[in-house]
């Protein structure tokens, strides 16, 4: 996979290149840690508020190497056969039946138990083969031919027992499956992490990656994300918004409005066919940027002022 | 570039950051696959590797400005150095007035170096005439290195360290030269010179030592005070410490917390679980494939502090609802209590404001008033008792002063049945437990554990375990 695409990502510029030709404009330091993740074989933990484009960056990444996507989101309570892999115990049961019959005619002729024990080991594990395997997220990406991007969506609301348990997976892309031995990976995989933060991650597993914080873009990238988003949508407005949410999450609130916030209002504004920002389409459309009741009642009394600084600046 | 990257790291390990060897090597492969030719890009690959997190991946950038800007700054110095001795300045240009001189001082300087005189000077005078700085600069490092520059810990030792290192490079003799020159109204200029380039000599040791103070050594001071502050005494820390005081006690409630915070789940393997084994294998025609067997799940403890902010514990109290502060930032079911006759809950205080402000309000309001428990006690009874189960840990932190009043002791006894567990923290020794108005003996036999604490250490080593045996 890395050989096949080498002209893509021989630098971290042309990988911002390639990403923004495919829509998702991002900064220096998203574009260095792709290039060096590439390179040195090695995860990505992504972390940085919600709505960042954490989760969009394993999918372009994926689109830019033209490598399959394999994503598994975690959970409290996920473990080894959701992750990784399970036997499919009815096509074993059902197998089991259909065969009796079959068995009955290796069996004939056995002489005593001993007999009998022996000429069933002559067949080998055929149950616990390939054919009865359900793969699961992890051994997918593992087995995959031509390499995969595997997204390991919000880490930290998996157990951490778990965490433990990718270690081996992050560190040697190789997994040990009791019945079937060390799986080693056909071509490595690029592995990206992604942490809201919730929970402090081990060491040991920070260890292994690459770390990738991405914070709320500054307004020159924000206006860039909304011209690839939202082509349509005219300059000044353009400005203005940009402004404002800027200035929205200077403010004290329980959530603040992140990109994809931004790209939403945008859209709506197109659509409503605004064409310069003022109190009331604010008003009207400010369930959209802030999620909770409490901060819209705080924005509220404020959008003049917010709307005379963003004056100020555009 | 690997002793480049070498130091460097060395710095940041000095400045907090965790780096393990494994780091370190990732660190070299991403600088070679870089190069060290484009700065931001190293910055951004080195701060990858090396931190793992926001705050590290802060000083990580400063530490590399810092660092790298000095690292320049010194390849960059040799320069205009050289070009001031060695080459001939343009004439006319503004500037060049002082550097002309310099040029003639050098050129009969340069007449002297050969001069039957000049061979008898010292090494360092050599040296200095013949103008060579970059080499100057590796000799200052490697005296640096034995007199001791990169283990200054204050900065009031670099003074001592300058001299150190102008002394190991052959000061004295230089200075002895130059008296012995200066009696010979011939040497005048060569003696100029001279006086002129050791000071120069001497600005550039003083900028290496500060440098390397401020990579290497910064923190040092800052690590011994914070360790001494683990051990004091609460009662004894003056408010000058108060702020250090506050990260401290912010990152050992952190670490607790992370610690203990979690949801564990403990399998007691060997006893199935035959109701949902059943319920799990439905599907499978009652074949027994999937077994389940019974666990116990952990829960998170439930911990209830009550803090007395009174008149008698106005020292420690600040600390202890710092800690209080912290404890309940980071452990998702903590109340909070404070009192100093009558009881309040604080719990949506603390959620609600910052930390000095909301210290400063509890203070205010319900701080150095005289104790009385019994009261306290009662108030309690009536908000939070019916709360009480089980799984609540609760801890008392105060001296048990109680101005001769009614202790209230049935409310406590109360709390020591419902409750799993009841721990007092006293801030006073167990010797004067019990002397003059404290009443520590008729609450003693309805606490699960009563121990001393007047120290952030104690603090630490106390919470850490009770938390590990509820977990």
């Amino acid at each position: 996979m890395i050989i096949r695409n080498k002209d893509k990502i021989h630098s971290p510029d042309t990988i911002k290149q390639h990403f923004e030709g495919l829509g998702y404009i991002c900064s220096d330091a998203i574009a260095t840690s792709v290039y060096l993740a590439c390179h040195l074989q090695k995860p990505i933990l992504v972390e940085g508020p919600p709505g960042v484009g954490k989760t969009e960056l394993a999918k372009k990444a994926s689109e830019l190497l033209s490598a399959p996507l394999i994503r598994m989101q975690c959970y409290e309570g996920l473990d080894e056969a959701k992750a990784l892999y399970e036997w499919k115990y009815g096509k074993q049961l059902l197998y089991t039946q259909l065969l009796k019959d079959q068995l009955g005619d290796v069996m004939r002729g056995a002489k005593g138990l001993d007999e009998s024990v022996t000429r069933l080991h002559q067949f080998g594990d055929i149950f616990y083969s390939d054919e009865f395997l359900e793969p699961r997220p992890l051994l997918e990406a593992l087995r995959a031919e031509d390499g995969a991007i595997l997204l390991i969506d919000e880490i930290d609301k998996a157990d951490q027992e778990f965490e433990a348990f990718l270690l081996e997976l992050l560190s040697d892309y190789q997994i040990s499956i009791p019945e079937l031995g060390t799986i080693k990976a056909k071509s490595s995989p690029i592995v990206f992490l992604t942490s809201n933060n919730t929970r402090e991650l081990s060491d040991a597993l920070k260890r292994r990656c690459l770390h990738l914080y991405i914070p709320f873009p500054c307004k020159e990238i924000e206006q860039k994300i909304i011209t690839a988003q939202v082509p349509e949508l005219n300059e000044q407005l353009k400005q203005q918004l940009v402004a404002f949410i800027g200035e929205l999450r200077d403010m004290a609130l329980k959530k603040v409005p992140a990109v994809s916030e931004t790209i939403d209002w945008a859209r709506a504004l197109l659509l409503l066919n605004v064409d310069n920002l003022d109190h009331d389409w604010i008003k009207n459309t400010l369930n959209l940027l802030l999620k909770f009741q409490d901060d819209i009642e705080a924005v509220e009394p404020e959008i003049n002022n917010l709307l005379k600084a963003v004056a100020k600046q555009v | 570039m690997q002793k480049v990257l070498g130091d460097f790291i060395h710095a940041l390990r000095q400045a907090g950051l965790p780096i393990s060897s494994a780091e370190t090597l990732d660190a070299l492969k991403a600088a070679q696959l870089t190069g060290i030719e484009n700065g931001p890009l190293l910055r951004q690959a080195l701060g990858m590797t090396l931190s793992k997190r926001l705050e590290h991946r802060l000083i990580h950038d400063q530490m590399f400005d810092q660092y790298f800007n000095a690292y320049e700054h010194l390849e960059q110095s040799d320069d205009p150095n050289l070009s001031a001795s060695d080459k001939p300045q343009p004439a006319g240009r503004p500037e060049a007035a002082p550097a002309t001189v310099d040029n003639r001082a050098a050129a009969d300087a340069a007449g002297a170096i050969n001069s039957p005189l000049a061979r008898q000077l010292s090494p360092l005078a050599q040296q200095l005439m013949g103008g060579d700085m970059s080499a100057m600069q590796v000799m200052i490092a490697s005296a640096g290195t034995g007199a001791g520059a990169q283990q200054i810990t204050f900065n009031t030792q670099i003074p001592v360290v300058t001299y150190r290192v102008m002394q190991a490079l052959g000061g004295s003799e230089l200075q002895q030269d130059l008296a012995a020159m200066a009696k010979d109204d011939e040497n005048s200029a060569l003696v100029q010179l001279l006086r002129q380039r050791r000071t120069q000599l001497q600005q550039q040791i003083r900028d290496y030592v500060e440098q390397q103070y401020l990579l290497f050594n910064q923190n040092e001071a800052l690590r011994l005070r914070e360790d001494k502050l683990q051990k004091i005494r609460l009662t004894n820390i003056d408010l000058s410490n108060y702020k250090l005081m506050g990260e401290l006690v912010r990152k050992a409630a952190k670490r607790l917390a992370s610690m203990h915070s979690r949801r564990r789940r403990m399998t007691r393997r060997g006893l199935l679980d035959v109701r949902r084994t059943i319920a799990a294998n439905a599907a499978y025609d009652g074949f027994l494939f999937h077994t389940k067997w019974k666990s116990t799940r952990i829960e998170r403890p439930e911990v209830i502090v009550i803090c007395d902010v009174s008149g008698s514990v106005s020292q420690v109290a600040r600390f202890l609802l710092l800690f209080l502060y912290c404890l309940q930032d980071v452990l998702p079911r903590v109340r909070s209590f404070v009192f100093s006759s009558e009881m309040a809950e604080v719990t949506e205080l603390f959620a609600s404001k910052d930390m000095d402000e909301a210290l400063a309000d509890v203070l205010k309001r319900w701080g150095n008033a005289p104790t009385h428990y019994g009261k306290a006690l009662a108030d309690f009874e009536q908000m939070a008792l019916t709360d009480i189960d089980n799984k609540t840990t609760v801890i008392m932190l105060g001296d048990a002063r109680n101005n001769n009043e009614d202790g209230n002791i049935p409310v406590w006894q109360k709390v020591y049945r419902q409750s799993q567990r009841v721990l007092w923290l006293n801030p006073e020794g167990s010797l004067s437990w019990d002397t003059g108005d404290s009443i520590m003996n008729q609450y003693a036999p309805y606490c699960s554990h009563i121990e001393t604490c007047n120290s952030l250490r104690d603090l630490n080593r106390i919470l850490g375990s009770e938390l590990k045996r509820n977990t």
